[in-house]
């Protein structure tokens, strides 16, 4: 039986981890699991420190380590330490020994997307045996390239074999936000769902929440759900760069929150590519100048 | 029983065999008269005995309550018929006459009659006003079992007997013979004749129609309330219907089905079914147009003898063998459900409505639910999807059911749904937007299932899960008879558990933060963690209950609106004639669905509520204002807030001065406490008042109540401690005064008066003491002259030795000047705003310290200075100017679909550039270059810097950031301003700082630079609304003169006001007016300053400059012009009275010598404007250039140059013109 489905035993620290309540899944009891979730709940708790930022000491923890999904979650630890190369290095060897593993596949997929090889990724992440985590991967990596219809495709299939799950929704409203009209709705609901219940609360959801309001128009409710988010975590990179958009779009000022943002997260990808349009506006600009001076 | 459903009943009693029953038309009252001879009066509501009359001897069959007056009449075996008040709970009189046994007895609905039935075989119609016989009918030959009168038709009567007969009998000549109006002669004659009548047989009452059609005696016979029908009961086990018309009645149809005799029948007063009860321990029901059973009722052990129902609402009776049975057929409650603003409810006809609770309308027939279940039984659940706008709707029908039915958009009449997907189960509820949960009671499992009708999962519920209600997002809250658990349906677990019995109903605050269980006589009031609140008892039936948006419930009972806090505090808001059902409080209205299911709204004083709610919460601004703004007096407030401790508000209340010194010593309001003393003046209170200012150290309310008191001794001490000796002298004066020794010693030896004490000892003969104290303070003489008064000498005494003599204390502090210090008493929030000493409370305008918008004006690079000389974009002539072209797109619209293999596609914000042919759309889609393309093809702009903040401002407003999977950077999504559209053919994206939200903001904050003066921050605003402007969008053409409006003021406001900052550099006023040259400059920048179109009350502004100026420099003949515009311009809206004042003093003063001192260009009745680079006339008929963008003007010299005012486009470029909306 698959351990993630709605009987598995792991179906708590799994929908935790992906609603991106991290600290819950590295609190997570492990004790009572049986031998073979053993491991598939320590690669989720070892994902979970990463996100949480302990990379280091996720590395440390399976440095040494023979499995394949431990190796994996070392080229993950390195790549979230800015060791791209080491990280992709490692994944390409363990893309050829152990390739049929979900773990391998998964985090490896993340792991190269982050390195921005992402046919690499979607070839890797393509060979997973119903995967949901897999899916969704794949589903971000199309929306990433632009690929709606490819994204759309995935989850439409997925949602044929696993309707309730929670990765479903999720990748269905990522997808819902880029295809908007109704979809904006939906996949409002499913983050105000997920945001507003005191079991499934995170500042990630809250904050796809507070996207989904933008994107439907609604700032206040926007602003609430931010402010909500904020206030759980005040460094929270993707909270701040929503409320620049959101103050931007209300007419605010944004000076506050950028200095926030390049304090918390110089290299978010609003302050990137901000620089690169304004070098790019500046070159287009020299291209005018009026016919006489005065 | 056969089907539990359908019967709830209500009361029950315990007593002998009850023979007959009545209701009380209004009051929850019935009478039942016993076999035993007892006739009980029953509260049913309550379930309390009220009295009981024990005046007939024997079985008392027949019972009946007058509608109006507070009467009843009974009949029993005793042959008597008796006449009773309930108020003075005895009988009024009896009728005598009849021969046998009384069967029934009935009044008439109009006219002061009785009817009855008895074993005599006849029926007799008695006046009970005059307590006289009317009329014996004979014609049965048995028993007369049940006699009644029509309940509409005032001529007909129906009898039933043993006979095996049912009679129908025409009385319209008694009635007039009795009810006509006449005088007093004529009733007399008409008594005289009715016995004469008699005489000659009965022709008052004659037999309309005999119906037989019984085999066996008939023992009980109703009219329907509005049709032709007759209902009977008999021995021989049938329940007959019977027609009639004008000249015959004939039997329609036969309900078989009783087993035994049938002891009484009735027509249900609003539908369309037939009730009847028999020896065979039933009750049924018959649906009256088909005549089959729609329900049993089965007793195991008591014998029906009598049914009876309620004329107005849905309540019957049932008499059995241990006493009396009230119930219902059915619930009341209509199913409804809200969302927001929309009540759903399904009316009696089960058809599903909406409710518009803000805008108070009832839509149409949205759906008709006919179909569903069984015709008789009700809906009892509904619950709306608003994601999917369907609903869930429950049926007990079939041991129960559920459907669910997606709503149309609008209603149009009774529509049968075409679509819907049903099962069993006894509680269906919406969990989230695709999930609902079904339970199903007999089987103990809760399945949950998506919107196509599949299990997705399914799990046990605790033991004897009974009801189940939405628990909050992912939670179910599942109702056992002992408890309620909060169960989380992805863990499959429950989180919480709460001991609470018999919860029925939970009703959700608003903000979901709190619920509150209902159950028969409770409300717990839980948070959504399921933790209690707050719990209350009632000893009368809770019905419904909403929440408060401020977190107060309303609830209903049988017969008030009731209030609760948080906190359990809880009152009546007010009292209901009938039930309802609460579904919303707005304010002073509460919407509610009464038991037809019609919407209602009552009115109801939330005052108290609030104001109880606002004390708890120590919002003293929102108690404030209650009080300020209700009359919120009276005794239970007063007590309320004494009670919790808030006497100090109490005191904000009360007139009466008792009450109100009582509350002011209870918050040492001392001052509110003298002055009721000083009204009502008691021993008692200023005894009171003395200790408590004591207390406070307030000297001065002290010596007033020891004065009011006449407390010397007191006083006197008071004077001593605070050292008041004037008043210490003329206590001892007043002793003295009084005669008072003991107080003139105490006095004295205060003040230290020594002779005084000498004084007084010799005064009362006490001549040693006289002497021992002159002798203690060494006053020699006057011990001579006390020895010489006695006739002793010195040796004569025997002494004792002194000590030093006792000064009295001096005061260091004259106290008393002052009442310091006193016990520092906190002057309520209340007394202050009531005494208008809290600056600034005003309840209205709280807001006005916010102040919108901040410093808009951003550092947008206005001063940069061109850049460079770069290459000539001259060429761009080759383009067809008149057509916008979109630069560079190739190729046709993106076909997504097409696209199979894998690559990177092109982005939403790409799609931006190739859907709109705006600059502002490209400029967010990041395609710079085309934007700028575009505007130089349309306003010939060349300098971009200064757009710079903009470009970027629209770039970054079109992206948000979706974190996604873990290790990955965020989904970036592209906001679009056509939120509704999907067609990524034709999607744009959001655009800040619109045209309207420059309007509003940005443009006002520039009209207030130039009120305030302050032109480079105005100039700074002016010049970022044209970049703004420049690169923005629009939704129609309307908005696009309206944008071309604002653009053309926003030039003219930077145009005036670089005028007169160029004016402001010349140089202080001295070295301007040292150098003729910057004087002539100086002022006729000052006149220009005046020329450019901008608002009345600005320019009025600028043409005082100018005048001052003039005037200043005795330019008469300018500041006379001046002074004429600004006096022509009026003053619209008062604000410039001053100025406008100053304006007509100088133009008399300039009138005397209208000539200017210095010769400047500036021709006052010309036509000119001024040119934005050389702030110098462009006199009307001379050659200009404009700029394209903002429509600013230009000597010809200064084509080609960029723009003064916008700093963007090149003067005299002419281009397609800007565009804004496609």
């Amino acid at each position: 039986m698959d351990p993630y489905s709605a009987e598995g035993e792991l179906i708590n620290i799994h929908n935790h981890f992906h609603q991106g309540q991290y600290q819950e899944v590295v609190d997570y009891d492990v004790s009572t699991l049986s031998s073979e979730n053993e491991l598939p709940a320590r690669v989720l708790q070892l994902r979970a420190r990463i996100a949480l930022g302990q990379a280091e000491d996720a590395l440390a923890d399976v440095t040494g380590e023979k499995e394949p999904e431990l190796q994996a979650i070392a080229a993950l630890a390195e790549q979230a330490l800015g060791n791209s190369d080491k990280a992709v290095g490692i994944i390409e060897k363990l893309a050829q020994s152990a390739a049929d593993n979900t773990t391998v596949q998964v985090v490896g997929g993340t792991v190269l997307q982050a390195a921005g090889k992402s046919e690499e990724a979607l070839a890797l992440l393509s060979q997973h045996q119903g995967s949901l985590d897999a899916v969704a991967l794949i589903v971000q990596v199309h929306l990433q390239q632009n690929r709606t219809d490819l994204a759309v495709k995935e989850v439409t299939a997925a949602r044929r074999w696993a309707q309730d799950s929670l990765l479903v929704n999720l990748a269905e409203s990522w997808v819902g936000l880029r295809l908007g009209g109704e979809k904006y709705q939906q996949a409002f609901y499913v983050f105000e769902e997920l945001a507003q219940a005191p079991a499934t609360s995170s500042v990630r959801s809250l904050v796809s929440q507070a996207v989904a309001e933008l994107h439907l128009g609604r700032t206040e409710e926007a602003q609430a759900a931010l402010d909500q988010a904020l206030k759980k975590e005040p460094k929270f990179a993707e909270a701040i760069a929503n409320l620049l958009v959101l103050n931007v779009i209300a007419g605010k000022d944004t000076a506050e929150q950028r200095t926030l943002l390049e304090a918390t997260d110089a290299q978010h990808p609003l302050l990137v590519d901000l620089a690169e349009k304004s070098d790019l506006f500046d070159k287009a600009a020299a291209k005018y100048s009026a016919k006489a001076s005065a | 029983m056969q089907s539990a459903s359908g019967m709830l009943t209500k009361f029950e009693s315990k007593s002998s065999r009850a023979k007959g029953i009545a209701f009380h038309p209004k009051r929850p009252w019935i009478l039942v008269s016993l076999h035993s001879s007892t006739i009980q009066l029953w509260d049913y509501r309550m379930g309390t005995l009220i009295d009981r009359f024990e005046e007939h001897d024997g079985p008392v069959r027949g019972v009946d309550f007058h509608k109006t007056q507070p009467l009843f009449v009974s009949g029993g075996d005793d042959y008597k018929i008796k006449v009773w008040s309930y108020q003075t709970r005895r009988c009024l009189f009896t009728l005598n006459g009849h021969l046998d046994y009384i069967r029934t007895v009935f009044f008439h609905n109009e006219l002061p009659w009785i009817v009855s039935a008895s074993d005599d075989q006849t029926i007799r119609i008695w006046n009970w006003q005059n307590r006289s016989l009317l009329c014996t009918m004979t014609g049965h030959n048995h028993y007369v079992m049940c006699a009644q009168f029509h309940p509409k038709d005032a001529d007909l009567v129906v009898s039933a007997s043993l006979d095996q007969t049912v009679r129908v009998w025409d009385i319209s000549g008694l009635r007039k013979k009795h009810s006509a109006p006449a005088s007093i002669y004529e009733s007399q004659m008409n008594q005289a004749n009715q016995q004469q009548a008699d005489m000659f047989g009965n022709t008052d009452a004659v037999v309309k129609f005999v119906l037989e059609g019984h085999d066996r005696g008939v023992n009980w016979v109703s009219f329907h309330p509005t049709m032709p029908l007759i209902v009977s009961a008999g021995d021989d086990r049938l329940i007959k219907l019977w027609r009639m018309s004008e000249t015959k009645a004939w039997e329609v149809d036969t309900c078989r089905g009783h087993f035994q005799n049938a002891s009484g029948c009735l027509f249900h007063p609003h539908q369309d079914l037939i009730l009847s009860a028999g020896e065979d321990k039933t009750i049924r029901v018959w649906d009256l147009n088909k005549r089959t059973a729609v329900h049993t009722f089965k007793r195991e052990n008591d014998r029906f003898w009598v049914i009876a129902a309620h004329p107005e609402i849905n309540l019957f009776a049932a008499g059995h063998d241990n006493g009396v049975m009230v119930f219902k057929l059915e619930r009341e409650r209509p199913a409804s459900a809200v969302y927001q603003n929309q009540l759903f409810y399904i009316t009696k006809e089960k058809h599903v409505k909406s409710y518009d609770l803000q805008k108070n309308v009832e839509s149409p027939t949205l759906l008709s639910l006919k179909k569903l279940g069984s015709p008789w039984v009700p809906p009892r659940t509904l619950s709306y999807n608003p994601a999917e706008r369907s609903v869930l709707v429950t049926s007990p029908a079939d041991g129960g059911s559920y459907e669910l039915i997606n709503l149309p958009r609008d209603g149009t009449g009774a529509i049968e749904p075409t679509e819907s997907k049903r099962g069993s189960g006894n509680s269906a509820i919406f969990v989230a937007r695709n999930r609902f949960a079904v339970l199903n009671t007999a089987a103990q499992t809760i399945d949950i299932k998506d919107l196509q009708n599949n299990v997705t999962r399914s799990f046990k519920p605790p033991l004897g899960t009974s009801d189940i209600y939405f628990g909050g997002t992912g939670n179910l809250l599942i109702i056992t008879p002992t408890a309620v658990h909060l169960y989380d349906v992805q863990q499959k677990k429950t989180t919480a558990e709460l001991a609470v019995n018999g919860v029925k109903y939970v009703v959700w605050s608003n903000d979901g933060l709190y619920a509150a269980l209902l159950s028969k006589h409770n409300v717990t009031i839980v948070t959504k963690t399921l933790e209690q609140v707050s719990t209350l008892h009632e000893t009368i039936r809770i019905k419904s209950a909403t929440w408060d948006d401020a977190g107060v419930l309303l609830y209903s009972t049988l017969n008030h609106v009731k209030y609760t806090l948080l906190n359990g505090d809880n009152g009546i808001v007010r009292t209901l004639d009938q039930t309802v059902y609460l579904v919303r409080v707005k304010g002073r209205n509460v919407y509610c669905l009464d038991r037809a299911a019609k919407p209602r709204i009552l009115q109801i004083d939330p005052t108290e509520y609030r104001f109880k709610l606002a004390l708890v919460k120590r919002n003293y601004e929102g108690m404030l204002h209650i009080i300020q703004n209700s009359s919120l007096v009276g005794q239970s407030i007063i007590s309320y807030l004494q009670k919790k401790g808030y006497p100090e508000i109490a005191l904000q209340f009360v007139q009466d001065p008792t009450t109100r010194f009582e509350l002011a010593i209870e918050c040492g309001n001392l001052e509110v406490a003298v002055e009721m003393a000083k009204q009502l003046d008691r021993p008692k209170l200023w005894t009171r008042l003395s200790a408590e200012a004591l207390a406070h150290g307030n000297h001065s309310i002290v010596e007033m109540c020891y004065q009011k008191l006449k407390h010397f001794d007191k006083l006197s001490f008071l004077y001593l401690t605070t050292g008041d000796e004037a008043k210490l002298t003329r206590m001892a004066k007043i002793a003295e005064h009084r005669g008072d020794f003991g107080s003139r010693f105490q006095n004295a030896l205060y003040l230290g008066e020594v002779e005084d004490r000498i004084q007084m000892f010799k005064e009362i003969d006490l001549y040693p003491l006289a002497y021992m104290t002159a002798k203690a303070h060494g006053l020699e003489d006057e011990c001579q002259s006390i020895l010489e008064a006695s006739g002793l000498t010195e040796d004569q005494l025997n002494l004792p030795t002194f000590g030093e003599p006792l000064t009295p204390p001096k005061p260091l502090v004259p106290t008393y000047k002052a009442n310091w210090p006193t016990k520092a008493t906190s002057q309520s929030f209340f007394e202050k705003a009531l005494l208008g000493q809290m600056e600034g409370l005003s309840l209205e305008d709280e807001s006005a310290a916010v102040n919108g918008v901040g410093e808009e004006a951003e550092e947008d690079g206005a001063k940069r200075g061109l850049l460079g000389d770069g290459e000539e974009e001259e060429d761009a002539g080759a383009w067809d100017m008149g057509d916008d072209v979109v630069p560079e797109v190739e190729e046709g619209l993106v076909d997504v679909g097409t696209a199979e293999a894998g690559g990177a596609g092109s982005s939403e914000a790409d799609l931006w550039a190739r859907n709109s042919p705006l600059a502002v759309d490209h400029a967010a889609g990041g395609s710079f270059e085309t934007a700028m393309q575009l505007l130089n093809r349309q306003v010939g702009a060349v300098n971009f810097a200064p757009l710079k903040p903009r470009f970027l401002e629209v770039y970054q407003a079109s992206k948000t950031y979706l974190p996604a999977s873990a290790g990955l950077p965020p989904l970036v999504n592209y906001v679009r301003r056509t939120v509704e559209e999907s067609d990524l053919r034709k999607v744009l994206p959001i655009i800040p700082r619109d045209l309207e939200y420059l309007a509003e903001h940005d443009l006002q904050q520039g009209y207030k630079c130039m009120k305030n003066n302050k032109l480079e921050e105005g100039v700074a605003l002016f010049k970022n609304i044209l970049h703004s402007l420049l690169v923005n969008a629009v939704d129609s053409e309307d908005e696009v003169s309206e944008a071309k409006k604002v653009i053309t003021a926003a030039a003219e406001y930077t145009l005036a006001m670089s005028i007169e900052l160029e004016r402001r550099s010349l140089g202080t006023p001295d070295a301007v007016s040292a150098d003729p040259e910057l004087l002539k400059r100086n002022l006729e920048l000052a006149a220009y300053f005046t020329i450019p179109k901008i608002g009345v009350a600005h320019r009025q502004l600028a043409l005082s400059n100018a005048m001052t100026q003039s005037m200043r420099n005795k330019n008469y003949s300018s500041a006379l012009s001046f002074a004429n515009r600004i006096i022509s311009n009026g003053d619209a809206n008062g604000a410039l009275a001053k100025l406008l004042e100053a304006a007509r003093r100088n133009k008399a003063t300039c009138e005397r010598n209208p000539h200017d001192a210095v010769e400047i260009e500036f021709d006052q009745f010309a036509e000119f404007e001024i040119c934005a680079a050389s702030y110098t006339p462009i006199y009307s008929g001379t050659a200009y250039e404009e700029c394209a963008f903002d429509g600013s003007k230009y000597h010809t010299k200064y084509k080609g140059t960029v723009c003064k005012v916008c700093e963007v486009c090149e003067v005299g470029k002419h281009g397609s013109g800007l565009k804004l909306f496609a």
